[in-house]
């Protein structure tokens, strides 16, 4: 069962203000990045030819940044008015997105490095199994069918090989 | 318009020698069987296969490069419609509605709309190209930054239609995409928002971050359910539906038409064949009665995308047949290949080999037909993907999505890309964003800074500098009809009404 979250309240000018905070934190991280992209591209080079779309482009961002701005800052009367607007996510889905995306990150990480074949196969295993498959064949096949199939696919068919630790040389 | 005894010769080089047709097959099965693995782009297809050119006559390879381009157009929406995942820039536009209907149980009709859209668009721009192949390399030369900005700006304007629920949201979510789409070199040498970081020089990978961005919005999504479609009756793969779905293509004769020739006029300008998708669908959407329906699974999206995507094909290869200038990667790699046969493409190409362009040409009218019978097969058997598990399906598709992007950038870049992008584009749908307006901004980014950049520098600051340029002024005055109808519209219809 879904649980819609609460926001936190604040006392603002003597008003009780519901505040979405995780919205506001994003917003201010997106326009955080796009305010400071405007700045190093004036401190990389400050002529028009460098700037003609960048510093416009950012002040925009800035402009619907407040707008949104205040709508993250809500008054509300009482406390169980101040739920959040977001459809809630489903029981558990919170961790096993967070878990896929650290999963993805890991991997995306290691693979060039340590080598696509054996960093496949873990990814794949691992997700298999966070995302609850307990069948061993399943656990075996698809991870050991799909490395084979990448491996032996872009080294060979499409002529560019990826770095691996098991056989280094394959394809190049 | 028509060169009628290089037509004849060109029929008589068709149909002597059966050798010309023996790479259509392999050409469009190579491009559909690319395309279906997210991150790999045509152009690598293409160079993938040019050791392969100097072994074949020079008809045969250019019938070869562009069978492959043909399955290619059509294949990227089969990751589009099934996953969510563009195969590239080219199929942005079909996510938005394709994939609604999957997810409706709709995939069989939502492949079949696409693969009918997809030829038709084919067809219509390659019979333009055979009526007007010399009319339109001389309209391409005299297009030039001013036009491409007034292009690029009509592309922005999806932004605007994009913005989902919240205006101020879709708004700053175009203009980050924008942003990123600067980051790297500016064009006089200074390093934009590259945190020091070498791989940034080049700008961020379009691709990876494409796929990133909409993966995640679904893929992270799906890891809670069994399959794509929860109810399993909807989840059978059937050839009639499919073709069912081909005919209800044919009952928007507006939408498919439109998409078709603004495809091909868009595909003849450089990068023009990456935003013709996002142009037809943002018009299409523009000129419905019910805008509203867009984005949850209309038909009308699919076609609209795809029949531009495809006819984009033929403006590209104008532009590359007649004036010898690459739109793309993929009519660069051609263009590569022009030179192992030791031969320059543009008006002499045209003038003293009007009977290839007329062979090559009609050799791709006809292989609509073989893509139309190649892909329905294909698509018969990609559209059993919904009958996997959602636990084995979404890391394989993940695994792949990360595996192609680094093949694609051959550096760490296209992993780590796909990879911050997959985190963002998630967070971006969890707090209504819209995805879809950063990778329109991240899209036309690159291509606005420039066009505008060039166009200052032509009329120094100067306003009255568009005077000069017609073209960009008819253009201009169709972009103001184009957002200011909708807002007229209502309130004439209503007048008419009370009256």
């Amino acid at each position: 069962m879904a649980r819609i979250p609460a926001l936190p309240v604040f006392r603002i000018a003597g008003r009780r203000v519901a505040v979405d905070v995780a919205h506001l934190a994003f917003a201010t991280g997106i326009v955080g990045w796009c305010v400071w992209f405007g700045l190093d591209a004036w401190q990389s080079q400050a002529d028009v030819e460098n700037l003609i779309m960048i510093v416009p482009a950012a002040i925009a961002a800035l402009a619907f940044y407040v707008a949104i701005l205040v709508g993250c800052f809500r008054v509300v009367g009482r406390e169980d008015d101040a739920v959040s607007q977001r459809a809630p996510l489903r029981a558990g889905m919170g961790a096993k997105i967070a878990g896929t995306m650290a999963l993805l990150i890991a991997y995306v990480v290691t693979g060039p490095w340590i080598g696509f074949d054996v960093t496949s196969f873990g990814y794949i295993l691992a997700m298999l199994l966070f995302l609850g498959e307990r069948r061993w064949l399943v656990l075996l096949l698809v991870p050991t069918l799909f490395c084979v199939l990448a491996v032996y696919c872009f080294g060979t068919i499409l002529g560019t090989p990826l770095p691996l630790l098991l056989v280094p040389d394959f394809g190049s | 318009m028509i060169d009628i005894s290089a037509l004849g010769a060109a029929l008589h080089i068709l149909g002597s020698s059966w050798q010309p047709w023996m790479v259509v097959v392999p050409g469009i099965l190579i491009g559909l069987f690319v395309h279906a693995v997210p991150g790999l782009t045509t152009s690598m297809a293409l160079a993938v296969c040019l050791p392969l050119i100097p072994y074949m006559d020079f008809l045969q390879a250019l019938i070869f490069m562009t069978a492959m381009y043909a399955g290619a157009l059509f294949g990227v929406a089969i990751p589009a419609v099934l996953l969510n995942v563009p195969g590239s820039a080219a199929a942005v536009g079909t996510t938005f509605d394709g994939f609604p209907m999957a997810q409706a149980g709709r995939h069989n009709e939502a492949l079949g709309i696409a693969l009918a859209a997809s030829c038709f668009g084919q067809f219509v721009a390659y019979l333009l190209l055979l009526v007007l192949v010399q009319p339109i390399s001389a309209f391409a030369i005299r297009l030039g930054p001013p036009e491409m900005l007034v292009i690029a700006v009509w592309g922005m304007t999806l932004i605007a239609r994009l913005r989902g629920r919240h205006l101020a949201r879709g708004l700053l979510a175009g203009a980050f995409g924008l942003l990123l789409g600067t980051v790297g070199l500016s064009v006089r040498g200074a390093p934009r928002g590259t945190f020091g970081i070498d791989l940034l020089l080049d700008g961020i990978a379009i691709v990876p971050a494409i796929v990133g961005l909409f993966a995640a919005s679904e893929l992270f999504n799906l890891v809670g359910r069994d399959y794509i479609i929860d109810d399993l009756t909807h989840r059978k793969v059937s050839a009639g539906r499919i073709l069912a779905g081909m005919r209800d293509t044919f009952r928007y004769p507006g939408t498919l038409f439109r998409g078709a020739l603004l495809g091909a006029v868009v595909g003849i300008l450089p990068g023009g064949h990456a935003i013709a998708n996002l142009l037809s669908y943002s018009e299409a959407r523009r000129a419905a009665k019910d805008p509203e329906s867009f984005g949850t699974g209309d038909p009308r999206g699919i076609i609209a995308a795809e029949a531009a995507n495809a006819s984009s094909e033929g403006g590209s290869m104008a532009t590359l047949l007649a004036l010898g200038i690459p739109t793309g990667g993929a009519t660069a790699v051609m263009l590569v290949a022009f030179g192992m046969h030791n031969i320059t493409g543009g008006p002499a190409f045209m003038r003293d080999h009007t009977d290839i362009v007329y062979a090559v040409i009609l050799s791709s009218l006809a292989q609509v037909g073989i893509l139309a019978l190649i892909g329905f097969g294909f698509i018969f058997v990609a559209g059993f993907v919904v009958k996997v598990r959602l636990s084995v399906l979404v890391p394989v598709v993940l695994a792949t999505a990360v595996i192609g992007s680094f093949a694609l950038a051959q550096n760490m870049a296209g992993p780590i890309t796909l990879g911050v992008f997959a985190v963002i584009g998630w967070l971006m749908q969890r707090f209504d964003y819209p995805v879809s307006a950063v990778v329109v901004g991240l899209l036309l980014g690159r291509l606005t800074e420039g066009a505008l950049l060039r166009t200052y520098q032509m009329s120094g600051g100067e306003l009255e500098f568009l005077l000069t340029r017609p073209i960009a002024l008819v253009m201009l005055f169709l972009l103001v009809v184009s957002v200011a109808l909708p807002h007229i519209r209502p309130g004439r219809i209503k007048r008419v009404t009370t009256h």
